[in-house]
């Protein structure tokens, strides 16, 4: 394990100055678990951030391989890392940014039967997926083990953001379908989208773990990045959801 | 009547519905969500949600990439 970060270090000095967090507010990060589920576009972006807030333990997740297509977004990953596990790819990365926190890469696929182990001692569910199988696995394991699951979603120039709380707010699947057969063809995308996207979760992640702020329960935000418009639409609890109208 | 359909102004039949909406601009996406004056609309409303003049609907495809 590594060594935990002192919270009167100078690398969080910026952010110790804020009001709702201060050095308890750093202690409090530093003593945090979070699962990245995903170490794409998404989840190259939050664990970045995610890093440097000095989150004490970032455990991130990600079955696949580094491949050259995944270079215009996975900022995690260096062309030196082609063909490596995405996981040991950004482990090693994220170690490299802030040798103060400790980062646990898991190269298994995230699945019903995978997700409990690989969520023990995490305080939060940072969203890296690329399909909606995935996300569905993450959302009922926020619901049974009652842990806030912080979404995001992009395609094209387009983003969505939104905090699922269990008891608090509808879940993922209130929203999401996922009518639609599964596609095995690419999704288009601009690097920044899911840039903006993961730099968000990290934000929204920090505000839930100090509980500061306003964060995006029971609102999705939507950015339109073509014609760069933002904006939240209010969220209610869906009575025929069938993942959590009876939780 | 008129509304506003995905930032456009857009003149549609009267006492429609969110799925007579929906019929009328021919969308096809089966994981289509809908929001109407900022408010999500869940599918087992879209049968009784009226549509009402000078209302804001925008149809949105869900964004599930990563």
């Amino acid at each position: 394990m590594m060594d935990q970060p002192d919270a009167g270090d100078d690398r969080y000095l910026r952010q110790t100055l804020l009001p709702g967090i201060g050095p308890d507010g750093q202690a409090r990060l530093a003593k945090s678990c979070v699962l990245i589920a995903g170490a794409g576009g998404l989840g190259s972006a939050s664990a970045f951030y995610l890093a440097g807030a000095g989150i004490g333990h970032i455990k991130i997740a990600d079955h696949d391989t580094v491949e050259i297509s995944n270079l215009n977004r996975q900022i995690l990953h260096a062309d030196t890392a082609l063909g490596q596990p995405k996981g040991v790819s950004a482990a090693a990365r994220l170690t490299a940014f802030n040798t103060g926190i400790q980062v646990t890469g898991l190269c298994e696929r995230i699945t019903h039967d995978t997700i409990t182990a690989m969520l023990e001692g995490v305080d939060i569910i940072v969203d890296g997926c690329d399909s909606y199988e995935t996300r569905q696995v993450l959302n009922r394991a926020s619901l049974a083990l009652r842990l806030p699951y912080v979404y995001a979603g992009v395609n094209g120039f387009d983003a969505m953001v939104s905090c699922f709380v269990p008891g608090q707010t509808p879940c993922f699947e209130c929203l999401f379908s996922g009518n639609a057969p599964p596609s095995d063809q690419p999704v288009g995308v601009i690097g920044a989208a899911p840039g903006l996207a993961g730099s968000l979760q990290a934000m929204e992640t920090v505000k839930l773990l100090l509980d500061i702020g306003r964060p995006l329960k029971n609102r999705l935000l939507r950015i339109s990045g073509l014609d760069m418009r933002c904006h939240c639409m209010d969220l209610t609890p869906n009575p025929a959801c069938p993942a959590c109208a009876r939780a | 009547m008129i509304i506003q359909l995905n930032g456009i102004k857009e003149t549609v039949p009267d006492s429609l519905t969110i799925s007579g909406l929906i019929e009328w601009a021919k969308e096809g996406d089966p994981d289509l969500m809908v929001e109407k004056n900022r408010q999500y609309i869940y599918p087992a409303e879209y049968d009784t949600c009226p549509v009402n003049e000078n209302d804001v609907i925008e149809f949105i495809n869900p964004n599930l990439g990563g």
